[in-house]
């Protein structure tokens, strides 16, 4: 089995097991869509474009008293190691639901009736996360669409890998780790919108990997909140 | 001399705490208990008379009452559809334009409005089981027959009326125009080619800094400079 | 599959008729001149998981091209040549008319169109990449993602294409003594023969354009792309639109392209070297 930590404690990327991945974020990348945004997390490449609330086609999907958040999650051919086709798989319709399962709490809704809010992600480059670090970025896009919000949404997995608790999986991780945990919070109301668990973990694993999660989503949190602070207000933000 | 209430001001995100105590929730904010929080990205007021925040992007939401620049871009044998840049179309009916006595003759709503004709109109119904309906029938409305067309973010438009008109009326001056702006973010600029420039560019000024204070004064040198250098 | 008109933006008439009064002053909205292409700009190696890839932006307009280079069979009338396989999606990401879904006839257009010009230029030695020949050789895939659309996806694609491609990089494969395909440490470049460039022209009236916008699209009669290789030989070509082109007009475009490939292909390769560089 191969070495996932070694003797020093450090990751094959050479990270800690609490240590994430360099992130940047940018805000309105894309001229024609409402909102927008580009994610880098470790190697995850990820653009999210954000169209609404517009007008429902077909009408009958349309309801009287909100707005219906549709979500697409998709891998670019070339984002994978094996070029994967451009179809849709049944991985990519799972996670577009849950991700728009983690992001609708967050919407207020009720405020655009008989309307359709689309969120598109498209990944870029993948390397473990990335539907995370998709949640995060479409976050930032809602919000650059001037979107009602209760609060930001912000994604992390944790996981366990060489018998050890550690957060913000790669892609080797991920595949020969022991567990794998993307969950998303909104930092504000402290509510969690996403939980998946891939793996074993015990109950004091689990408790441990949250508590890492959550502790990790707010440092990201940190960083959505100043890509939206320079982007809108640029020097006048800085405090 | 008159005591003017303070304002405390601050740079907000979505989910953000803005102030706690008992204040009256006025716009884009959630209470919890006696806490304010903002829904937007935007400049979050807080005074005696409450807390809201001003939003820097977002849609243009319908209101009765407003007047809007708009496009056709289709129609029926009833009415024309009109693109009002907002989250929905919304409707001419060909009743107001030609009367109670109007029957469905495709021929005469083309002719009256063709598809991509712009127009100002005004909303004279909307609520959240129907699609705003517009009125051409008033002082000012109908066809808009010539200018250029600046379309800015609806949540600036406030911005760049001013308070009473006054940074309207202040590029009006300086560039010669005639600016007539839509509540829905759409601006129509009428005059000499040369102040219709420096007009948009006064515009794409006032929509990148509309959260800085000093921005009439920004406004007011940036034009001031250009009649100098000017033709 | 039908073949459908789609809905798409509704051009103001204000700005038809300014649009039309400029060109007959030889200018046009966004103040170029007829024959000037809007600022191009090149980023290669934007994905390293991807044997090359470049992001093109023309104007507005944004691509995003990956080559993957993987082992195929190759086809039964060419045993002795390598697979290109080009494919295009304009993403929903793109525009507010662009809608999740499989490629429509536009898309699939775009990608033929683009692949034309890589294939009859034989930019890619198709030869080189024959392994085994009959069994195993290489297979060059580009997809071509448009992530914003304001006109002339065609050009912006192939650009994208080119660069992607000018800039892959392959391990160098051999066959062992047991006939088993190995891949060695040694990294290589794609075998190129030379760069095509795509030069698009839409027809306004009785004016040709350049490298229109999504306005001009919107407006015009007929739009034709002409992909001219390294020695100013026209290698593909496509006309679009229900409008028709003048024989004159037919002329004037293959003179057209000529210079401005002459022209954009020292923008691409100066594009590519500065990233190369850096």
């Amino acid at each position: 089995m191969k070495e996932l930590i070694n003797e020093k404690g450090l990751r094959i990327d050479g990270r800690r097991v609490d240590e994430l991945r360099p992130l940047k974020i940018e805000v309105g990348v894309l001229k024609n869509a409402d909102g927008s945004s580009y994610i880098e997390m470790g190697k995850n490449k990820i653009v999210v474009a954000v169209y609404g609330p517009k007008e429902v086609h077909p009408k009958h999907q349309a309801l009287p008293d909100r707005s219906v958040l549709r979500c697409r999650y998709h891998m670019a051919p070339f984002s994978v190691d094996v070029r994967k086709p451009p179809q849709p798989s049944r991985r990519e319709i799972e996670i577009s639901k849950v991700i728009r399962e983690a992001l609708e709490p967050a919407l207020i809704l009720e405020e655009y009736p008989r309307t359709a809010i689309d969120v598109y992600l498209e990944v870029l480059q993948a390397d473990g996360g990335s539907r995370c670090a998709g949640i995060t970025a479409s976050a930032v896009a809602l919000a650059d669409a001037g979107i009602s919000m209760r609060d930001m949404v912000v994604a992390c997995a944790a996981g366990k890998v060489s018998g050890q608790v550690v957060i913000d999986l790669n892609d080797v991780e991920d595949k020969e780790g022991e567990a794998d945990m993307p969950i998303a919070i909104m930092p504000n109301l402290n509510q969690v919108t996403l939980l998946q668990l891939d793996g074993i973990l015990t109950s004091e694993e689990f408790e441990r990997a949250f508590e890492m999660a959550v502790n990790a989503c707010r440092t990201i949190y940190e960083v959505q909140r100043k890509a939206l602070m320079d982007k809108y207000f640029g020097k006048a933000g800085e405090e | 001399m008159r005591k003017m209430p303070a304002i405390e001001r601050k740079y907000v995100t979505p989910g953000e705490l803005i102030a706690e105590g008992s204040y009256k929730p006025i716009g884009n904010v959630i209470r919890i208990k006696d806490k304010f929080y903002s829904t937007k990205v935007g400049l979050a007021e807080i005074s005696r008379e409450g807390i809201r925040v001003i939003p820097l992007s977002g849609p243009y939401i319908p209101r009765v009452d407003d007047l809007v620049i708009g496009k056709i871009v289709d129609f029926s044998a009833f009415s024309w559809e009109v693109d009002i840049n907002s989250c929905f179309f919304a409707y001419l009916s060909a009743q107001n334009v030609f009367g109670k006595d109007f029957s469905p003759d495709r021929e005469s709503l083309l002719r009256k409005f063709a598809i991509g004709d712009l127009i100002y109109a005004k909303i004279i119904a909307y609520d959240r089981t129907r699609n705003p309906l517009l009125s051409v029938s008033g002082p000012g409305l109908g066809r808009i027959p010539k200018g250029e067309v600046v379309k800015i973010s609806p949540a600036k438009v406030p911005r760049l009326i001013g308070k009473k008109g006054s940074m309207i009326k202040t590029i009006e001056s300086a560039t010669n125009c005639k600016l007539i702006i839509g509540q829905n973010g759409i601006v129509l600029i009428m005059g000499p080619p040369d102040g219709v420039l420096l007009a948009t560019q006064a515009i794409r000024m006032v929509e990148s800094e509309a959260h800085l204070a000093g921005l009439t004064k920004n406004i007011q040198n940036f034009l001031s400079k250009y009649k100098e250098v000017g033709s | 599959m039908m073949s459908v008109v789609k809905k798409s933006i509704v051009v103001e008439q204000l700005r038809r008729a300014q649009m039309i009064e400029l060109l007959s002053k030889e200018k046009r909205l966004d103040n170029r001149g007829l024959m000037d292409f809007r600022p191009i700009t090149i980023e290669t190696g934007v994905i390293e998981r991807a044997n090359g890839s470049a992001r093109v932006q023309v104007g507005n307009t944004q691509v995003i091209a990956g080559v993957k280079i993987e082992l195929g069979e190759p086809f039964p009338d060419a045993p002795d040549k390598g697979l290109l396989v080009v494919n295009a999606e304009v993403l929903p990401l793109a525009s507010a008319y662009a809608e999740p879904g499989p490629p429509d006839e536009d898309a699939i257009e775009l990608a033929r169109v683009v692949d034309r010009g890589i294939r009859e230029s034989h930019m890619i030695d198709l030869s080189k990449l024959a392994l085994i020949p009959g069994r195993k050789v290489c297979a060059v895939f580009v997809d071509v993602n448009v992530l914003n659309t304001d006109g002339n996806l065609l050009d912006a694609s192939s650009y994208a294409t080119v660069a992607s491609i000018a800039t892959s990089k392959m391990p160098k494969f051999y066959v062992d003594e047991n006939g088993q395909i190995r891949q060695s440490d040694e990294i290589i470049p794609l075998p190129i023969n030379g760069i095509p460039i795509s030069i698009t022209m839409a027809r306004i009236g009785d004016t040709l354009i350049v490298d229109p916008t999504s306005e001009e699209e919107a407006v015009m009669d007929a739009r034709i792309t002409l992909v001219v290789d390294e020695n100013g030989n026209l290698c593909a070509g496509q006309k679009g639109q229900p409008g028709t082109l003048n024989f004159d007009q037919v002329k004037l475009a293959t003179k057209i392209a000529k210079a401005k490939a002459k022209e954009i292909r020292e923008i691409i390769k100066e594009g590519i070297m500065r990233n190369v560089k850096g």
